[in-house]
């Protein structure tokens, strides 16, 4: 095959939009854009019975393309439905049969999966930086749902050891912490500029699974703020590039706009 | 009634309960008064505060926050608000959704608390005096009971209003707040883009979201919730987000940016003038 010319928020949306299947339930949050482009390519493309709950309120929406806003109109346009935020949402997100997953972005988050969108420093109340808050993930992490985290951003200040506060329920301290609370599901993907992750089924410590062409695993390595696993055979394969047809779709079709451009710091 | 009689209702150290999702539905013209009124020491409680938590910290009218989180979601950080928490000014009660949720629904149903299963496993319990476990009486399963909350007032737009206080809202996505603020809070402050006799609600009752015996003031501000989108008569004010964003982070150009759009105009239709005028509400309202 020859090569396809593609941007890092291309890849991004690629591996994301590859870890769904058919029949799986998907919402949004705040700022999403790669998510939601994600989400449009898999619904196009591999698994167009992908069910989305667009900014938590539209139910299987057809927007024209990525919006100028995750969590306004016209994200949510042609939906079939609207749910309520605060509490019709929540009846169908608090149980485990619906809305399976949710695609979410952490300011930092630890080897273990823990995220932070809380504080950093070490004082809650006089922090270094206030961050927005744990809004629906504080909530997300604890009721049994996978969680696909993405970071265009990944650096040793992203991806730390240990975060300043936990905002929402991962593998907390790993091996078996999270089922000893009576927690199912939990993290399972993360997707940044520079790889895919997912976490190891023991240990539950973050793991290497793919790097994007031109990266290495020293490269990560050394853009993450604590030792990341590699496969049990060593072996740390490239990421599936972008295929021309998809490629074609996110500029043309899903994204001409070129949010998720501007959210990956791609020049446009 | 006007701005500033139904301001008079909210009294200094008030907890305020505000409609507001991010860049949506806010009673603005409120939040304006309520810092032209010079309040203090008041908490806010928000589900996704946006620029009205921006503002009321700005102006020093605010010194808690009760909710989810605090974002303009695509125009970024509220940058004064995180200033105020950063240097201990503001004081932060940080509730997941569902915490939010049953803090609210408990004070609405008279309960002193009621349960949820998020937030185990977190370091948000600890740190809450307001959030305990405990085990189901039922499964001995462990959840975590959210004490009641009543705030003293509720802060709604709606798009249209009765003088007796029921209050409707045309067809549009999610209604902030006005399924749990009005019924969890002491007393309701609705602002609406218009009043109307009563016998025009009475052909849409189905559209009738609050009973005028759980209202305590109506008042008429057409654009009312601009710079906040509310559909389906207006979208949000992209060039007015971004100018407040620029300011944001500068005390002196913030104090500026507040005197020409807060302290300056005298009534709303002073304020449509400053914000762009015409021009400026065909921009927000070509949806």
């Amino acid at each position: 095959m020859s090569d396809v010319e593609y941007t890092v928020d291309e890849i991004m949306c690629t591996a994301l939009a590859a870890q769904y299947r058919d029949g799986d339930e998907v919402c949004n949050g705040m700022a999403s854009f790669i998510p939601i482009a994600a989400i449009m390519l898999a619904r196009m493309t591999t698994t167009p019975d992908l069910v989305w709950l667009a900014g938590a309120a539209g139910v299987d929406p057809r927007p024209a393309k990525v919006a100028a806003s995750t969590l306004e109109n016209p994200l949510w346009g042609d939906s079939v439905m609207y749910l309520e935020q605060y509490s019709d949402f929540w009846h169908y997100a608090q149980n485990g049969r619906n809305l399976q997953i949710f695609c979410v972005g952490a300011a930092q988050l630890d080897m273990y999966g823990n995220p932070n969108n809380s504080v950093i420093g070490t004082d809650y109340h006089r922090p270094k930086v206030r961050l927005p808050g744990t809004a629906g993930l504080g909530d997300m992490g604890s009721l049994g749902k996978r969680l696909f985290y993405w970071n265009p951003n990944h650096s040793p200040r992203a991806l730390v050891e240990k975060v300043d506060f936990r905002s929402a329920a991962g593998f907390l301290g790993g091996g078996d912490e999270r089922e000893k609370l009576g927690l199912t599901g939990g993290p399972e993907i993360v997707v940044t500029n520079l790889g895919v992750m997912d976490f190891h089924p023991v240990s539950k410590r973050m793991r290497l699974r793919s790097v994007h062409p031109g990266q290495t695993v020293e490269s990560v390595q050394a853009a993450t703020g604590f030792e990341l696993l590699l496969p049990d055979d060593g072996n740390v394969p490239e990421t599936t590039k972008p295929t021309a047809e998809q490629v074609r779709l996110l500029r043309e079709v899903i994204d001409p706009d070129a949010h998720c451009k501007r959210e990956a710091g791609v020049k446009v | 009634m006007s701005l500033q009689e139904a301001a008079a209702l909210v009294g200094d150290g008030d907890v305020v309960a505000l409609q507001n999702m991010a860049t949506q539905a806010a009673p603005m013209a409120m939040v304006r008064e309520l810092i032209r009124a010079g309040k203090k020491n008041l908490g806010v409680v928000c589900l996704v505060g946006g620029m009205p938590v921006d503002w009321l910290a700005a102006a020093g009218v605010i010194d808690r926050f009760i909710g989810a989180a605090v974002s303009m979601e695509t125009f970024g950080l509220c940058q004064q608000y995180r200033k105020a928490v950063e240097e201990g000014r503001v004081r932060v009660e940080e509730l997941s959704e569902t915490s939010l949720n049953a803090r609210l629904g408990a004070g609405a149903r008279n309960l002193p608390s009621l349960p949820t299963r998020g937030l185990i496993g977190t370091d948000l319990i600890d740190i809450n005096e307001n959030l305990k476990t405990f085990q189901d009486p039922f499964t001995g399963e462990t959840l975590v009971a959210c004490r009641a909350l009543v705030p003293d007032v509720a802060l709604i737009h709606a798009h249209r209003c009765d003088e007796m206080g029921n209050v409707q809202y045309d067809p549009t996505i999610i209604w902030p707040d006005l399924g749990i603020m009005p019924k969890a809070a002491k007393k309701t402050i609705v602002t609406c883009e218009e009043i109307v006799d009563t016998e025009v609600l009475r052909r849409n009752p189905d559209r009738t979201v609050l009973p005028y015996f759980r209202v305590d003031a109506v008042v008429e501000v057409p654009y009312g919730a601009h710079p906040t989108s509310f559909y389906p008569k207006y979208t949000y004010d992209t060039r007015f987000h971004l100018e407040w964003v620029k300011v944001a982070r500068d005390d002196e150009a913030t104090k500026a940016f507040m005197d020409t759009y807060i302290f300056g105009p005298e009534t709303q239709a002073d304020y449509l003038d400053a914000v762009g005028g015409a021009e400026r509400l065909m921009e927000v309202t070509r949806l």
